[in-house]
């Protein structure tokens, strides 16, 4: 399956932080990881928070080190993450799905002839 | 997108290519805006984003942004646009992005660009062909899917015109384009990423006729744009029960196909009208009284009507509720044949 990168940015992780210390990642470069899985450790000016994480995938790359202070909205992690087999819709929407044989519960009588 | 064999005018036969549904538009606009200076492509995000749907892909760079241009999100300037174009010789091909936002410009296109031919006794024709991406089965959220077809197809002055596959939608828009008169061409978004090979040839029937998609004994199925391939669907299972359906496609909602629709009537002796706009003066009907009207004798049963409910087009999640499924349809087929 094809793969593309996405890049995860730092949120807001109270009430108007704008930035965040990384105290430990827990994920390394090239690991697996699952949606939630603890990804880092991050301190604040109110508290030391594990975020998890977004996506599943593969860790790319780690945009900051240890004791690095990230800005918000700054980058934080890339993933490789695996791209969708069907086309995307675009802006709104879903790219329907073609049933190869719709289900049915109705039969038919064919008319006598 | 695929590369693309180039088009060659004239031939009633051209080359035949793979393309989705959004590329066969495109490619028909491509021919337009080269053999015609005078064609112009406007809307929403048209230009540099190539449109919401990918319709308008590359062709403000091939074109220059004076033939391909972006306007302000406000769809009754962009229709009032394109009437003083067409009042000074341009031909343009609006596009609205989705039809449920067709409705703040329903007043152009019903007071100007349907009336302006009989206003000024045909000495100011519209050759404005709207782009309406259309219907439902996407999923998307309320307000971008609607099935306005009885609206247009209830308004003197215009032409409705409904694509139900990529070579359909090729041959439909250079026929509407080139039309001096306007044309509401619905775009069936469902039906957007449907592949399959195109011939990209000149349109050989004329305006206003329908075609025979599957021929069939036992019955007509008449539908139009995505609610086609459903039926398709519906014949197919219908086959294994020993029921020949044909199916129709109208292509053209106005002109409507009267004569097409009562040949095949005629031989098949019952008919079911497939649509997604609400039962209640809807197209089916007016199908219906036309049928009805012109195989009286010949009907084996009164045509039935399957379509959406009496209900505003519901948000995505409600969809496959609301649209005809194929179980709907094999009922009604059921009530022509014990009638």
């Amino acid at each position: 399956m094809a793969e593309e990168n996405v890049t995860f940015h730092l949120p807001d992780l109270g009430e108007g932080l704008v930035e965040a210390t990384v105290l430990d990642w827990e994920a390394a470069v090239g690991d697996d990881v699952a949606r939630n899985d603890p990804l880092v450790e991050v301190e604040t000016t109110k508290s030391a928070v594990v975020i998890p994480s977004p996506h599943e995938g593969r860790v790319v790359e780690l945009h900051a080190a240890p004791d690095e202070v990230v800005r918000v909205g700054a980058p934080l992690v890339t993933f490789a993450v695996a791209a969708p087999d069907r086309p995307a819709a675009g802006i709104v929407g879903t790219v329907p799905e073609e049933e190869k044989r719709p289900r049915r519960r109705v039969r038919l009588t064919p008319p006598g002839e | 997108m695929t590369e693309l064999i180039e088009h060659t005018t004239g031939t009633a036969t051209g080359p035949t290519v793979e393309l989705s549904m959004q590329q066969a538009l495109n490619r028909a606009l491509r021919t337009l805006l080269a053999e015609d200076g005078d064609t112009l492509v406007l809307g929403e995000d048209v230009g540099a984003l190539g449109g919401v749907f990918r319709v308008t892909d590359g062709l403000q760079k091939e074109f220059g942004a004076d033939r391909v241009f972006d306007t302000p999100l406000a769809e009754s300037a962009i229709m009032g646009m394109s009437v003083g174009l067409a009042m000074n010789g341009w031909r343009p091909v609006p596009e609205l992005q989705f039809d449920g936002f067709a409705y703040p410009a329903v007043d152009q296109i019903v007071n100007q660009v349907a009336r302006m031919n009989y206003r000024t006794r045909g000495a100011v024709p519209m050759p404005i062909t709207l782009r309406l991406p259309s219907f439902g089965g996407i999923q998307a959220p309320e307000h971008h899917g609607e099935s306005l077809e009885a609206l247009f197809a209830h308004t003197p002055g215009l032409k409705v015109a409904v694509p139900s596959d990529p070579g359909e939608a090729y041959r439909l828009l250079l026929q509407s384009v080139r039309c001096d008169d306007p044309v509401v061409f619905m775009e069936p978004k469902a039906r957007y990423w449907d592949r399959r090979p195109v011939e990209l040839s000149e349109p050989a029937d004329p305006i206003g006729t329908s075609r025979v998609v599957r021929p069939g004994r036992h019955g007509t199925l008449i539908a139009w744009g995505a609610m086609v391939h459903r039926c398709l669907q519906v014949a197919e299972l219908a086959a294994e029960d020993g029921v020949d359906l044909e199916v129709l496609d109208l292509r053209w909602l106005t002109p409507l196909d009267t004569d097409g629709l009562a040949a095949s009537v005629r031989r098949t002796k019952r008919a079911v009208v497939v649509h997604e706009a609400p039962l209640t003066a809807g197209l089916g009907a007016e199908v219906a009284t036309r049928v009805t009207d012109a195989c009286f004798g010949d009907l084996a049963a009164p045509v039935q009507r399957v379509t959406g409910f009496d209900v505003p087009y519901p948000a995505g999640p409600l969809e496959p509720q609301y649209l005809p499924s194929v179980d709907r349809v094999l009922l009604a087929v059921q009530r022509t044949l014990e009638y």
